[in-house]
């Protein structure tokens, strides 16, 4: 769900009563550290797991809360989400059905 | 004179195996031991004179009695213990056709392609692609030849498909349609689906061969059928792969006494449930964890009408305006005009009007796309923006869909596109399994819609096939299914039609078919 994962408060990492001032810091901190190839601020916590942070995306979140009516929107999914998760362990191979080999099966 | 007491044996052996497919009760074991008896006795009576012949020096003719009448006694066991493990396709295809008397070429075919699946090669399944064209029009046989060929490439999903498709098809080979059912019946096994297979031994769907036999026995008992511990040790001791099949036994126990669900710990409450007082936090973190729980979970009915009433409860809760209509005042947004009046609690009047669409929009559009994938219908509503707005996009959407296959298929009459019959009767399955995931997940009122469609392409294809192309059992398995969605739809027009269509006599190899 991309109102979600892409959240520009999610991938800000703020919270959605942050003010204009503290956006503008956190995103440009961010294209810093992005530019400096920091494992940090590669990716950011979402309620669907964590997601990789672009340049890009740090962009657009900060010029979509510039925007009063989009970030009523971005506050109102992100007010109301459940807190990041993180990221679920690889599931365990499940065994094959029980392999009875009586007709061809290559 | 001296071929009179082989032939009588031949034909009580054939009469046992062909008694043998009627029956599932203690007949079967009775028909099944007459049957081996008559092979054994044909077998040695034959083997004692060819002995006799290489005495006298005769060894040809010896040779030629044994190829002649030995052969084909033992042709059950020579392909399942040879000549599929050698993945002797030719050989296969000559032995099987040496055995049926009516349209040998099928089981020939069928058996060559099992063989082709115990040890696949590119050269083996060239030789069976081309035997299979060459024969028309489309049967049984060359359905199944394809299953097993499919299943050769590890496609097992389209190998089952095709298999359980032979229901809708008119001409039968009994020993084609037992080894169909015998695959289906190890593929169950295997995919652990003992359900399907015990409403399959219910139904008797299948001729049953000794392994198919076994196995149904085993899951009409994991599923709490009829059969005695005594029945499944005899039904063990008939079939083949005994040393394979013993851990079956000790796994068909009897289900034992229904356990109580579990109740199921939901992150998300339940909506059903009023909450004491709703306020402005308490429906959107619902709707959004039942969102949540949907799009990360297994998708199910309950699960999506959980989600879509949590979605209508929360854009409908008075608090969550008043609180948007606030934010929307401190924030400052324009509603696009410069003079846009202001609502009683002076914020912007659309703007909350306007979020909240957008969120219907959203979560309507990502519930939709779910529903889609996982088959699911609309759940029922009481007119809320999210349910609303899900039922139109379910709807649309897959009527779209399916009228635009019906009219690509039903195209190919004009373009004079020509397709080998088997691709047909693939194109018709998928067609048809298409129509049936839309109209479970819609319901009556779509299956209403799309009738119409599928009624005009299907009698245009039925005639253009039954007529141009000659293909009677694709035709007849097109017009039987149009007139039981008439029936099911009642358009008596199309009941009229499709009723004289359906009772056509169908030529097949076996004979005529009266429907």
């Amino acid at each position: 769900m991309r109102q979600l994962a892409e959240n520009p408060f999610f991938v800000l990492g703020l919270s959605p009563d942050a003010s204009r001032l503290e956006l503008e810091r956190e995103a440009q901190k961010l294209l810093g550290m992005l530019e400096l190839g920091f494992a940090a601020a590669k990716t950011y916590q979402t309620p669907l797991g964590p997601r990789p942070r672009t340049a890009e995306l740090v962009r657009a979140a900060v010029a979509a809360l510039r925007d009063p009516y989009q970030r009523l929107l971005a506050e109102l999914w992100a007010r109301h989400a459940p807190p990041p998760r993180e990221a679920a362990p690889a599931p365990e191979p499940t065994s094959a059905a029980p392999g009875l080999s009586l007709w061809p099966r290559p | 004179m001296y071929a009179l007491p082989y032939l009588i044996f031949m034909r009580i052996h054939r009469a046992a195996l062909d008694a043998r497919r009627r029956d599932r009760t203690w007949r079967y074991f009775a028909w099944s031991v007459v049957a081996g008896t008559t092979a054994a006795l044909l077998v040695a009576v034959t083997l004692a004179l060819a002995a006799t012949f290489v005495r006298v020096g005769w060894w040809p003719l010896a040779l030629a009695i044994v190829v002649l009448f030995v052969v084909p006694a033992l042709q059950p066991i020579v392909q399942r213990r040879v000549l599929v493990r050698l993945g002797a396709v030719r050989a296969a295809y000559w032995i099987g056709r040496s055995v049926a008397i009516r349209d040998s070429e099928a089981l020939g075919l069928v058996c060559a392609a099992w063989a082709h699946a115990g040890r696949p090669t590119p050269a083996g399944e060239a030789w069976l692609a081309a035997r299979r064209d060459r024969r028309a029009p489309l049967g049984d046989a060359e359905i199944t030849a394809t299953a097993l060929v499919a299943a050769a490439r590890c496609d097992h999903a389209t190998a089952r498909d095709l298999l359980r498709s032979l229901e809708r098809v008119v001409e039968v080979h009994p020993a084609v349609r037992e080894l169909a059912g015998e695959w289906l019946a190890c593929d169950c096994v295997a995919r652990g689906a003992w359900d399907e297979l015990a409403a399959d031994a219910r139904a008797a769907r299948w001729p049953a061969t000794s392994l198919a036999y076994l196995l149904e026995g085993v899951a009409l008992r994991r599923t709490g059928g009829d059969v005695s511990r005594a029945d499944l040790i005899a039904r063990w001791l008939l079939a083949p792969h005994r040393r394979a099949t013993y851990a079956l036994l000790a796994i068909a126990a009897p289900p034992g006494p229904p356990v109580p669900p579990v109740p199921i710990e939901s992150t998300a409450e339940p909506v059903e449930v009023e909450d004491p007082a709703p306020g402005e936090r308490a429906s959107w973190p619902r709707a959004i964890a039942s969102h949540l729980e949907l799009v990360t979970g297994t998708a199910s009915s309950r699960s999506l009408a959980h989600a879509v009433r949590a979605w209508d409860a929360a854009l409908g809760d008075d608090a969550i305006r008043t609180w948007l209509a606030r934010r929307a005042l401190e924030l400052g947004v324009d509603d696009g005009a410069s003079s846009t009046p202001l609502d009683d609690t002076g914020a912007p009047l659309g703007a909350v009007d306007r979020a909240l669409r957008a969120v219907a929009r959203a979560a309507a559009d990502e519930l939709a796309r779910i529903a889609d994938a996982a088959a699911l219908g609309a759940p029922l509503t009481t007119g809320g923006p999210v349910g609303d707005a899900l039922a139109r996009q379910l709807r649309h959407g897959r009527l779209d869909s399916l009228e635009a296959g019906f009219t690509r298929w039903a195209e190919r009459r004009s373009t004079g596109e020509v397709r080998a019959p088997i691709d047909e009767w693939r194109e018709w399955c998928a067609l048809r399994a298409a129509y049936d995931a839309a109209i479970a997940a819609g319901g009556l009122e779509l299956r209403r819609l799309a009738f119409p469609h599928a009624y005009t392409t299907g009698t245009q294809m039925a005639a253009w096939l039954w007529n141009t192309r000659k293909e009677y059992a694709l035709s007849h398995a097109i017009s039987s299914w149009l007139l039981a969605e008439a029936l099911a739809v009642g358009d008596s027009e199309a009941i009229d039609v499709c009723t004289r269509n359906a009772r056509l006599a169908v030529p097949t190899r076996m004979g005529t078919v009266k429907p």
